[in-house]
């Protein structure tokens, strides 16, 4: 396809011109960049509380979604819809989580003869059911993970049958929510008799989270890695993998620290994994970004878990390897161009890490934190990037996920890039609330991962104490504290602003903007 | 006025004091126990809530905003929580005899020495500010505890210009 020219969306088969952007936070942000950065208009939505926040600041416009719950409002694909409809948009992209991978939302968007830029209906609920997904893959001569696939039917003898499965599978063995995801309604149960207790924990956490309560069960595989290709597929059949991140680094099932590519991978089970996650892709005639997550055992094998049919949190890695754009591939692809890329051209390229910065305490338990930013000074220099939804003055509530920022480094090699990485996290203030950042820091530099043998067991065997900076003098801190107060040298700071709610999202009078940029 | 740091539960009393152009601590007490104070010293650093801290040799920069009693630090990349504990709050610093300048000025007179007694109302320091003269007047009667600021001196608004015990 050679080089986009200025004007590319001319060239397309399905144009549009305007993108509403069905998310908020940092990947709306980073949606919306990439939209006005490709020469297109962008729209914004956002709730009550959302009024003021910067992914609203930045769009081209903005219309309110009125409502008090998450339900009402970001999750409420009409009022998304009427959204579009009377901003303009010919296209929506839903970002990560929220709507992403409901395949009545995708339906939903394309009846209205508006562009989804993602994958079709079929192929997010295919994949989106994990029992009908691993079927699949099992016909594909995708490798799966040793277990059984079961519905359970409420006003069956559901515990019967369930312990039966266990006893087949054996264990320690891991229940599933089959509609869920991001580590809910997973339960690893290690003992028959811990078995009913789970199971009924999982449903609830599954029934809360996304509205279906089945489970299934399969062999929990202790020491292995979570690894994921990342895959590009367009509607002229072709396909790409841009090789794989290692997202071993987790807590309860929520990553924390992604790398690509991953020190536990060779060249050659690159080939074969990212073969295996463009059959599971070409298995639902996937379109578009998607990724297909595997476990990647002690002994080499590797066995699919599931794919995520939208974009991920942790894409930025893959960027910094391969060079590539991938939100602006999905708006290439959406249009109907060609990927435009070869595998041969897409090896990695240095070595990439991503730290997820998140307001809660490590040492209170990782409870969510509340507070305003005081203080938001973000690290600079080559190779860091950092992808946030959050400003300094910023009111920081439990009303949405925690994610501060994306703190993303790329070196020449690895341990380039945890040096980088580190002095990165050491470098980041953030005042007024507590946050990761120490954790974070520690776990770049323990000598596990440091080594490069980081599984998904990690921070479950590795004490706390492991994992927190050594102290500093309480007689200098105080000192810090008592001299700033003394020079009164931390005036609290007006951080009102005046944006209006609805209509354009351009606040207009730049002295009232520069008012609360430069306190 | 007392501080507390982290989780920890031993309160710390601190009194600073000027070495050429910085801020030194000249006595520290940990739980009502004197100890030796720490060789470093502090002075403002170029932006809003920098501080530049000189620990031996190795000098850094500490990054500190507060929220009423709460003073946030990033310091030696990372970030740690200091509560400052006042009797009877932190919003009542007249009665607690903490004086702080009310806008930004220059100290042109200082009318009374450590240890002097005043009384409520008297005139302890002269600020120049708006090309005016200010008075800052003692809020309560008691003893002049300590003067942070000598003749000359630039201060911000909300800088502790005098300390007056009971």
């Amino acid at each position: 396809m050679g080089d986009m020219s200025l004007d590319w969306m001319s060239e397309s088969p399905r144009p549009f011109s305007k993108v509403l952007v069905a998310n908020r936070g940092e990947i709306a942000i980073r949606v919306l960049r990439a939209v006005s950065e490709s020469g297109l208009t962008s729209v914004a939505v956002f709730s009550d509380s959302d009024e003021k926040s910067m992914h609203v600041e930045i769009a081209d416009h903005s219309v309110h979604l009125p409502g008090e719950t998450l339900e009402e409002t970001y999750l409420n694909g009409q009022s998304i819809i009427e959204a579009a409809k009377s901003s303009g948009a010919d296209a929506i992209h839903p970002g990560y989580g929220f709507l992403s991978e409901r395949g009545d939302f995708a339906r939903a968007v394309e009846s209205a003869g508006i562009v989804w830029i993602g994958p079709s209906a079929e192929a997010i609920e295919t994949m989106g059911d994990k029992i009908s997904a691993r079927s699949l893959m099992i016909e594909s001569g995708v490798p799966v993970i040793p277990g059984e696939e079961m519905a359970i039917l409420e006003d069956s003898d559901h515990m019967g049958i369930l312990a039966s499965a266990a006893a087949r599978v054996g264990y320690p063995l891991l229940l599933k929510a089959s509609a869920g995801g991001g580590g809910k309604g997973m339960r690893a149960v290690s003992e028959p008799k811990s078995l009913r207790v789970e199971f009924e924990a999982a449903s609830r956490e599954a029934a809360s989270s996304f509205g279906d309560g089945t489970v299934y069960i399969e062999k929990l595989l202790s020491g292995a890695r979570h690894i994921e290709i990342q895959v590009l597929c367009d509607t002229h059949g072709n396909s790409v993998h841009l090789n794989e991140r290692d997202c071993s680094l987790q807590r309860r099932y929520q990553k924390v620290i992604e790398e690509a590519p991953s020190p536990a991978v060779s060249d050659d089970m690159r080939e074969a994994m990212g073969k295996a996650a463009l059959r599971a892709a070409e298995s639902v005639g996937y379109v578009g970004a998607g990724t297909v997550e595997f476990l990647l055992s002690s002994n080499g094998q590797f066995f699919f878990l599931e794919m995520n049919t939208r974009i991920q949190v942790e894409h930025p890695v893959t960027e910094m390897i391969t060079g590539v754009d991938i939100v602006q591939k999905q708006l290439e692809i959406a249009a109907g161009f060609e990927i435009g890329l070869s595998q041969n051209e897409l090896s990695p390229k240095g070595h990439s890490i991503e730290a997820r910065v998140y307001a809660e305490d490590p040492d209170n338990g990782f409870l969510p934190s509340t507070g305003r930013l005081l203080e938001w000074k973000t690290p600079t220099g080559p190779g860091i990037r950092i992808d946030s939804g959050v400003r300094l003055g910023d009111e920081v509530t439990i009303d949405f996920d925690p994610m501060l920022a994306k703190l993303i480094v790329h070196a020449p090699d690895r341990n380039s890039a945890i040096r980088r990485m580190s002095s990165a996290l050491s470098n980041f203030v953030v005042l007024g609330l507590k946050t990761n950042l120490d954790f974070l820091g520690c776990s770049v530099t323990h000598p596990l991962f440091q080594e490069g043998s980081v599984d998904t067991d990690f921070l479950k065997k590795t004490p706390l104490e492991e994992l927190s900076p050594p102290e500093t003098e309480e007689s200098v801190l105080v000192g810090i504290a008592a001299t700033c107060r003394k020079l009164g040298l931390c005036r609290s700071v007006n951080y009102s602003n005046e944006i209006s709610v609805g209509g354009d999202g351009n606040p207009g009078d730049p002295f009232r903007t520069l008012g609360r940029s430069f306190p | 006025m007392e501080w507390s740091v982290g989780e920890g539960k031993s309160r710390l009393k601190i009194s600073l004091g000027k070495k050429e152009n910085s801020i030194i601590p000249t006595s520290i007490s940990i739980d009502g126990i004197e100890k030796e104070a720490p060789d470093f010293s502090m002075r403002a650093g170029d932006g809003r809530g920098q501080l530049i801290v000189e620990l031996g040799s190795h000098r850094e920069i500490a990054h500190v905003a507060n929220s009423g009693d709460d003073w946030w630090i990033h310091f030696n990349g990372r970030t740690h929580l200091v509560r400052l504990h006042e009797k009877g709050g932190g919003s009542r610093k007249e009665e607690e005899g903490s004086l702080a300048a009310p806008m930004p000025g220059t100290v042109i007179q200082i009318l009374v020495k450590a240890g002097q007694r005043v009384r409520e109302g008297q005139t302890l320091l002269l600020l120049e500010a708006m090309k005016m003269e200010h008075k800052v007047t003692a809020t309560k009667n008691g003893t002049v505890e300590s003067l942070n600021f000598s003749v000359g001196d630039r201060v911000e608004m909300g800088s502790i210009l005098a300390e007056i015990s009971d």
